[in-house]
């Protein structure tokens, strides 16, 4: 790492990088050639080509938001993003076989590990597509589909063709279309009726190459009395040069399905993050987003649930923990299209050393949906004075016989909770470690074990310094 | 800044999300009609006098546009403690508008009236309220069901002053308020209370901001609506703590009564906060009547109308608890009793 990218970054410990072995590495810009490109090298059908030069063409015509960090958006340089790079031949479905230097990066992530242990399947992305991908044969047995989305779009199109778009569409927003236009990667599953999977599945997200950037595109179906928890992580290389990622996320809880999909995002601190996640849960079916929110230089990303179907549930939890130079713009938006339907929504911040987190939240409630009930609970903790913490919620309601609640708070540590633990024999650098703990322990608690241990890590590596 | 060198405001700004400027233009967007002055009057005395109205200080669209509307300015200067006075404003005509300047250098109560006729009514209100003072105003929104009526105000409060401030609104068909609050020194403290009752079709749309740009500040805001018929109440907040302003407490709570399948309510209490050391929350609630409270009601004998009347006043009067000044609660009860007696009997 350069002197000017720890300066810029700070000390990320998944900053490392590998030498590039790219075996395709488009020019970096994007024009209507390259998005044909892809598509023509990935040997799309037309449908799908027709989609991205559409969502292209979306893209160049959609302004900017104009709300946000307008300053860091505007800054983007998409014509400094390398748009598609492939740096392995196939995905590969024994680790022996993918490329070493990808290999060694994985396991030092440790997802071979994590594989053996806890998961039940995995996809591992490196840069623009997928270099390995496993998946249990019991579940395989039982005809659950779990593939990355390209094989996915090979092997199951008609499915494909039916979901993709349907829950976020190429218009919705400009990084959508952008996605839209030049995805490449991201998971395909399907679990078929009745069926519960009961280890989670888990994709891991690497950008290995400087100005890349990735936009995986994600899929999930669960039909009809299924379950499903999808885990998903992200690192990158710290660089001094920003990278960009544009992920879109689509979920399909089929009638008494349940989806829980769990994020711990900890891109390094060059990285532009800019998402899209959005779920449809159709009758008593549940939709879970746990987000976790570490890294990124700026993050804006409202996990989104559409409760379309009598007694659809959602929950929203996210945290966000906001260092120097970050900024995560993160939230929830809740839509309550049918009677009966309940939502919980709990976002925690930090803000340190001059970081901004921003809660930014949609609650709607259609005229039909009658009897619904929506909980949303906003805590922010800022650790100093040169940081920042924002709320902006929303709440609009088309039913009188709807029950809302909003809360936000937001403060510093307390010094009782300081002074208690500190009389303990805590330095005041630990006892601060063991409050940010406690403080994120509502989303710690719903992550795998595995998972949770290393976000506490995290954190404890993020609250080192914090004091003096 | 004049008006015809400003774009119009897009829909994509938050201020005028729900309500877009071309329904609060009393004409063609692009012109500044000509408005007769809001009459005000003093309730032991004749009519104030007016000056002709300054431009505006501010760039914000619509006080440049209300400045230029307005042809006159009247200012209210305080001029004993535990002064009470009781301000009638009426705008006639088919479009009225004025600038009303409050100087407040004592402990005083201010209470202004507002009704009338005008197809269209626009009123700015700037406020400075001097070091030390405790000022207390409300403003009675009593104008006819079908004014459109658009409200600006700016507040500036000194060391130490404290400010009560109660807002009712049962008059107007189509409501755009914009109320700005600036806690410039340390000490300062703003209870801001507000209640709007939505009947028929009304559409009211109350903006409120509190700037606390100083330590050692306090507010609270409790904005309380009643949607009933085929209302569209509207309430954003947004409250900010500027980076050195540590010590401070905010506080805001907006809630919704729904009382008619077809009535809407939006809320968007907004928090911005860059100082540490402070204490900010706000939160937000919308529920239909107590089926309970109803039942308890009824029991007693009364008819649905008047036991739904009843819980209403209940929930427009709670948001003023904590507003201490007697006078402004008294005066606000009495409209309210009135205004929901007449609406029952309607």
């Amino acid at each position: 790492m350069s002197e000017q990218a720890r300066d810029a970054v700070g000390d990320y410990r998944y900053g490392f990088h590998d030498p590039e072995h790219a075996t395709i590495r488009f020019d970096k810009g994007l024009s209507e050639q390259v998005v044909r490109d892809i598509s023509e090298l990935k040997d799309e059908p037309q449908w799908m080509t027709d989609i991205r030069v559409k969502a292209f063409h979306h893209f160049k015509e959609r302004p900017m938001p104009d709300w946000g960090n307008c300053s860091e958006l505007n800054s983007i340089k998409f014509d400094d993003v390398t748009y598609f790079l492939r740096s392995s031949n196939q995905t590969e479905k024994n680790w022996d076989d993918v490329p070493e230097d990808i290999k060694n990066t994985f396991n030092r992530l440790g997802i071979p590990e994590a594989e053996q242990k806890w998961l039940g399947g995995v996809t591992a992305q490196y840069e623009s597509e997928a270099v390995y991908h496993s998946i249990r044969e019991d579940l395989e047995a039982q005809g659950v589909l779990f593939l990355d989305m390209d094989s996915g779009l090979k092997q199951f199109p008609e499915i494909v063709k039916q979901y993709f778009g349907s829950v976020v569409p190429y218009s919705d927003n400009k990084f959508a279309a952008l996605n839209t236009a030049v995805w490449s990667g991201g998971s395909f599953i399907y679990v078929p009726k009745g069926v519960h999977v009961e280890m989670p599945v888990q994709a891991y997200f690497r950008i290995n190459a400087k100005n890349m950037g990735q936009f995986e595109r994600t899929l999930i179906i669960a039909d009809e009395g299924s379950s499903i928890h999808y885990v998903e992580g992200c690192t990158a290389p710290t660089y001094s040069t920003d990278s960009l990622h544009s992920a879109v996320v689509e979920l399909i809880a089929m009638k008494d399905s349940k989806i829980r999909y769990s994020t711990v995002q900890n891109w390094s601190s060059n990285v532009y993050n800019l998402v899209t996640k959005r779920g449809v849960a159709y009758e008593n079916a549940t939709v879970e987003w746990v987000d976790g929110n570490i890294g990124s230089k700026l993050t804006m990303k409202y996990p989104a649930v559409l409760l379309r179907g009598e007694g659809a549930h959602a929950e929203v939890i996210s945290v966000a923990y906001a260092g120097e130079g970050q900024h995560q713009d993160a939230g929830a938006k809740v839509h309550h299209l049918a009677p009966n339907t309940t939502s919980n929504i709990l976002s925690k911040s930090i803000s340190k050393n001059g970081g901004r987190s921003s809660y930014r939240g949609m609650l709607q409630v259609s005229p039909k949906a009658s009897g619904c009930r929506s909980k949303i609970v906003c805590d922010a903790l800022l650790l100093d004075e040169h940081s920042r913490s924002d709320t902006y919620p929303t709440m609009e309601v088309a039913n009188s016989t709807a029950d809302l609640e909003h809360e936000a708070s937001v403060s510093k540590i307390s010094g009782d909770q300081l002074f208690y633990l500190m009389s303990r024999g805590f330095s005041e650098e630990e006892a601060m470690g063991l409050i940010v703990n406690g403080f994120f322990e509502p989303f710690t608690r719903e992550l795998p074990m595995e998972y949770a241990v290393e976000l506490n890590k995290l954190l404890e590596l993020e609250m080192e310094g914090s004091i003096g | 800044m004049k008006y015809a060198d400003m774009a119009p405001p897009p829909r994509s700004e938050h201020l005028w999300r729900y309500t877009p400027w071309h329904w609060m233009h009393p004409s063609d967007i692009h012109l500044v009609p000509e408005a007769l002055p809001i009459r005000f009057t003093l309730d032991e005395g004749g009519p104030l006098e007016s000056t002709p109205s300054e431009p505006s200080a501010s760039n914000e669209y619509a006080r440049v546009f209300l400045h230029e509307v307005a042809r006159t300015k009247t200012t209210v200067t305080t001029s004993t403690e535990g002064e009470v006075l009781n301000l009638f404003g009426v705008a006639s005509g088919h479009l009225a508008s004025s600038h009303l300047h409050l100087d407040i250098q004592h402990a005083s109560t201010i209470i202004l009236h507002l009704s009338g006729e005008a197809e269209w009514c626009g009123l700015h209100i700037t406020a400075d309220v001097k070091r030390n003072t405790c000022a207390s105003f409300a403003l009675v929104n009593e104008l006819s069901s079908t004014t459109t009526y658009l409200e600006c105000q700016d507040w500036e409060l000194e060391q130490d002053s404290n400010v009560e401030f109660a807002g009712l609104t049962i008059g107007g068909f189509r409501i755009k308020s914009d109320i700005r609050s600036n806690l410039k020194a340390k000490g300062a403290h703003m209870t801001q209370a507000m209640s709007t009752h939505g009947i028929g079709q009304r559409h009211a749309d109350h903006h409120v901001e509190i700037h606390h740009l100083e330590g050692h500040t306090t507010s609270n805001l409790s904005a309380h609506s009643a949607c009933d018929d085929e209302s569209h109440l509207v309430a954003t907040g947004l409250l900010t703590i500027a980076k050195d302003a540590t010590q401070s407490d905010a506080g805001q709570v907006f809630r919704n009564l729904l009382l008619s399948p077809k009535a809407r309510a939006e809320s968007l209490p907004e928090l911005e906060v860059l100082a540490d050391d402070v204490s900010a929350a706000h939160g937000a609630a919308s529920a239909p009547v107590d089926e309970d409270q109803m039942h308890y009601m009824m029991s007693r004998g009364f008819s649905p109308s008047e036991a739904s009347a009843l819980i209403v006043e209940g929930f427009l009067t709670a948001a003023f608890r904590d507003i201490k000044n007697s006078h402004i609660i008294d005066a606000i009860r009495t409209r309210l009793t009135v205004h929901l007696e007449c609406h029952i009997k309607r």
